[in-house]
């Protein structure tokens, strides 16, 4: 027993490592670091365009069933992020996102063009652009990638196999028992760190 | 040293584990009793003339008992003082009425499971917006932990290594979990564009 959970702990710790690196890594950028963004990227544009009927009008995931039909035409694949209508002008605006790069597609509803900018990701970006993927956020939309979904099952697959490794690794210690009372005071210590942090953020 | 560090953070490692697991899944969240809570209230509040707008809402904050990170509105009406305050447990919108000093306040009350999943975002900063700084001292105590955190995985990752490599007189099986680890991260991350 203790040598199967050993082994697991070892061989499933070191197939979700270069994830856990990525998600500690990308924790800085998240809370120190500061996107510049540099001139307006060049713009390509596409004329011509075969725009779906209901375009201007359709919501939720119509909207990014027709849009991404668009997308096609112009060659840009991605995540949709949201569908912002400038009414006034007749446009739609949509970023597009990628690891290492986000595409903004304005379309011109009037003449059926479509410029395109594309930005080039930093890899710290990537990194909290993966970390924050798909999030919460426009839950009616998100995944309309299939790379964004996939990401997601890897995501989840790493939180669980990660629960599984500190589950196999406070067993792992305990059967130590030359570990245990020096382990017990750190985990006692981490737990009254957090609780105590916590209680002072809620208070 | 990789099982000290990973026993002090195994509370820590739980804790974001399962908020990263509802962030990723909000249907899970999507309940009545999920609905956060409501009140709105109006007050007087006295401004010292001639002070910075982040000093006059610390005054109405202090004046008014609230506290948490404050965050400032894309746009504000003219001759008013705008801002919103954030903590995991509960929120408030400020509108103070610069000419009568009045003050019309919203606070949300959010439930124990909501405020149980924005600790994983709770830091005071935005990477996409500039302007955004962390100015409620427990926020930045929290971003370090959430920092400190960070570098205990990165110290156990390397740790794992370290042992795997002395521990173990064969390294094959080793390789190829850390090498299916790696081309799938490295797929997600330069193999998509």
């Amino acid at each position: 027993m203790y040598r199967l959970t050993r082994d697991l702990h070892l061989y499933g710790g070191l197939f979700v490592s270069p994830f856990l690196v990525l998600f500690a890594l990308s924790v800085f950028f998240l809370n120190h670091g500061k996107l510049t963004l540099q001139a307006r990227p060049p713009e390509d544009t596409v004329a011509g365009l075969r725009l779906p009927p209901g375009l201007a009008d359709a919501q939720g995931v119509d909207a990014i069933a027709a849009v991404r039909q668009v997308l096609d035409q112009c060659r840009v694949t991605g995540e949709i992020g949201f569908v912002r209508r400038i009414r006034a002008e007749q446009r739609l605006v949509v970023p597009v996102w990628t690891p290492r790069r986000e595409t903004t597609v304005t379309i011109d509803l009037r003449d059926g063009s479509a410029s395109i900018a594309r930005r080039t990701m930093s890899l710290w970006e990537t990194f909290a652009y993966l970390h924050k993927s798909p999030g919460p956020h426009n839950a009616a939309i998100r995944g309309n990638w299939f790379w964004t979904r996939a990401w997601k099952g890897v995501a989840d697959g790493t939180v669980y196999l990660l629960l599984f490794i500190s589950v196999t690794g406070v067993y792992l210690w305990f059967v130590l028992r030359a570990e245990r009372r020096v382990g017990a005071a750190l985990l006692l210590g981490g737990a009254c760190s957090l609780v105590g942090t916590v209680y002072a953020i809620l208070r | 040293m990789h099982f000290y560090v990973g026993l002090y953070l195994l509370f820590y490692i739980w804790l974001f584990s399962l908020t990263g697991l509802l962030l990723n899944h909000p249907g899970w969240a999507r309940h009545a009793a999920d609905r956060r809570s409501e009140t709105r209230s109006e007050a007087q509040v006295a401004l010292r003339p001639g002070t910075a707008p982040w000093e006059q809402a610390r005054q109405v904050m202090e004046q008014l008992r609230l506290t948490g990170e404050i965050d400032w509105p894309a746009t504000s009406p003219e001759g008013h003082l705008d801002f919103n305050i954030s903590r995991p447990g509960d929120a408030a919108q400020v509108r103070v009425d610069l000419a009568s000093q009045r003050a019309s306040v919203v606070r949300f009350e959010n439930t124990p499971f909501a405020t149980f999943r924005l600790f994983h975002t709770f830091n005071g900063s935005r990477y996409n917006a500039p302007g955004t700084t962390r100015d409620w001292a427990l926020t930045t105590v929290w971003a370090l932990g959430m920092d400190a955190f960070a570098l205990g995985l990165l110290l156990m990752v390397g740790g794992s290594y370290y042992m795997w490599y002395r521990l173990k007189r064969t390294h094959a099986l080793g390789v190829v979990a850390l090498c299916a680890g790696l081309v799938l991260c490295l797929l997600f991350l330069v193999g998509l564009t």
